[in-house]
């Protein structure tokens, strides 16, 4: 039975409003969705390149320590010392082959083993350093992308993904071998749910660059995947036609080696979005601070057999083109903002463009379409025990 | 102190100054005359933490003159209208600086930057950090930017930035 309550209109294609903005979903979205059965992209393996790198997150306020260590392997750690759970590690970013808290001296190695710790003898009878790793959630990794669950019950990675975790290795150059240009971190004014209902699709038309840079859209499709509605869209690369109002116009070349790549996104429930744009490769990890704020972090990558001409056209790209200050997607940050304070107002959010049938569900869109939102809006009213109004 | 500043810390002072009245003043057309114009003329806008990690991404990356031009069109012409609006007021104050040779100075200065958005009205901190900047001195006691790199120790944006900082 669920804890809070919330009537769902009866129509697919309707979202109340309440559900963006009411206080008391928000500690109970926190244990089903972020603490409970379902994978969250921390990172890429490629931010920590080299032996002994590490990272810290938060991810729904608790705290990781992703590290490589001296043989290269990469793990998932609980950024806190297994005796009283200080907080072992501070820099965002790093390399140490060993994390020493400073609370009481415990020393962890880069595979979590408590190797040293003053006056053991001091200690409860019996007291043995083996029994107290680093606590670690369950992780996986895709073509290099980290992901963690805080659950047992979760499914394994590949299931979670299905379908999406094709176009998902596309969209890391194929191969997942990547290479961290740097990041862009931000926080937006608005519930989790109006950052991720608007970050991975919304309508061209919000887009005065296109227009003025005759800029179409390649042809494409957009599908859903899982039960839990992640969103994919893959079309045709496009590049900006005739004349231009900007000088330099690498921000919007395409110096890629195969043009059928075009232009991917892959958007998982619940906040991860993902794009390959032009020559850009962008990760954003996307985490709830509170019911009215989400941080993203947009890392920006390269791939590993990039010349030294297309590392720089990618960092220049990158830069410019995308995230919280980019040429195309500024106006999308204004959005989310937006939406957050317009949704306190009373009724529905009502989805139009691609809804054949208010009363169905599908999977398969056209590339502009709205609805593929609907069927991830679907499956948090069921992960939150929402009933439907009858029809 | 006034007394004892000489001609290059009036003139690199004036340029600081300039800087902050033109963004403040959002005349994107001014923040461009403050940058020399050779081809070179650069602004960066990055968070510290990727430069210390040599990332060289940032927020902003205009490395030749053409991208200090099309960062005019996109605030005045592009993004128009699309957006909340905000007010800024930076604050910036020289620490140090070095004379390289007759035409060429670098200088570093520290800046906070107020943000209040027009719809709230509710005033932020946008962003703290430091201005590292190479300047072109001419004969007239005139400095403008070679380059000018904005380093923020805010990593974490509080929103979107649509001016340059």
């Amino acid at each position: 039975m669920a804890d809070v309550t919330l009537t769902w209109p009866k129509n697919y294609n309707e979202v109340p409003k309440a559900a963006f903005t009411r206080s008391d979903l928000y500690s109970e979205e926190i244990k089903r969705i972020f603490h409970g059965p379902e994978w969250h992209p921390v990172a890429h393996e490629s931010e920590l390149p080299n032996p002994g790198d590490f990272r810290t997150i938060r991810l729904a306020g608790i705290p990781l320590l992703i590290s490589r260590d001296e043989g290269g392997e990469v793990r998932v750690f609980y950024n806190a010392c297994s005796h009283r759970s200080n907080q072992l590690e501070t820099a965002v970013m790093g390399n140490k082959t060993e994390f020493e808290c400073p609370y009481h001296r415990w020393l962890f190695s880069a595979k979590g083993e408590l190797v040293g710790c003053p006056n053991p003898r001091e200690f409860v009878p019996g007291f043995d350093k083996a029994d107290y790793p680093l606590g670690q959630p369950r992780f996986e990794l895709f073509y290099g992308l980290i992901f963690v669950t805080f659950s047992a019950e979760t499914e394994p990675l590949d299931q979670f993904l299905g379908e999406s975790g094709e176009t998902l290795r596309e969209l890391m150059a194929s191969d997942g071998r990547l290479k961290l240009l740097g990041y862009q971190k931000v926080r937006y004014d608005s519930n989790w749910k109006g950052y991720n209902d608007n970050d991975g699709y919304h309508a061209p038309l919000l887009h005065a660059a296109f227009k003025m840079l005759n800029w179409q859209g390649g042809k494409g499709r957009q599908y859903t995947a899982t039960k839990r509605g992640h969103v994919c869209f893959e079309s045709a690369l496009s590049v900006a036609s005739g004349p231009s109002v900007l000088k330099d116009k690498d921000l919007i070349a395409f110096k890629g080696q195969d043009p059928s790549v075009g232009s991917r996104i892959v958007q998982l429930f619940p906040t991860f979005v993902s794009t390959k744009h032009l020559d850009v490769i962008n990760l954003r990890f996307a985490t709830p601070i509170d019911a009215e704020t989400t941080e993203v972090h947009y890392a920006y990558f390269a791939h590993q057999n990039d010349d030294a001409d297309m590392l720089r056209h990618r960092l220049r790209q990158s830069s410019n083109l995308l995230g919280p200050c980019g040429l195309i997607s500024m106006e999308d940050a204004s959005i989310f903002h937006r939406i957050h304070i317009g949704s306190h107002t009373p009724g529905n959010a009502i989805f139009q463009k691609g809804v054949r049938d208010p009363g169905k569900l599908e999977s398969e869109f056209s590339q502009n379409d709205e609805s593929g939102n609907l069927p991830r809006w679907e499956y948090y009213r069921s992960v939150m025990g929402f009933e439907r109004a009858e029809a | 102190m006034t007394d004892s500043m000489n001609g290059l810390e009036m003139a690199l002072d004036r340029l600081l100054l300039a800087d902050a009245n033109a963004l403040d003043s959002k005349d994107m057309k001014g923040w461009l005359a403050n940058y020399a114009e050779e081809n070179e003329a650069s602004y960066y806008c990055r968070a510290a933490e990727n430069t210390e990690h040599n990332l060289e991404l940032g927020f902003m990356f205009d490395d030749c003159r053409a991208r200090l031009e099309d960062r005019v069109t996109y605030v005045t012409e592009i993004w128009a209208g699309t957006f909340q609006d905000y007010r800024t007021r930076h604050f910036v104050q020289r620490v140090s600086h070095r004379q390289i040779d007759a035409s060429t100075a670098e200088a570093m200065s520290n800046f906070s930057v107020f943000m209040t958005p027009m719809d709230t009205g509710v005033t932020q901190i946008l962003a703290a950090g430091r201005y590292l900047d190479m300047v072109r001195l001419s004969g007239d006691g005139r400095a403008k930017f070679l380059s000018r790199r904005a380093e923020l120790d805010t990593s974490v944006l509080p929103r979107y930035l649509v001016y340059p900082i």
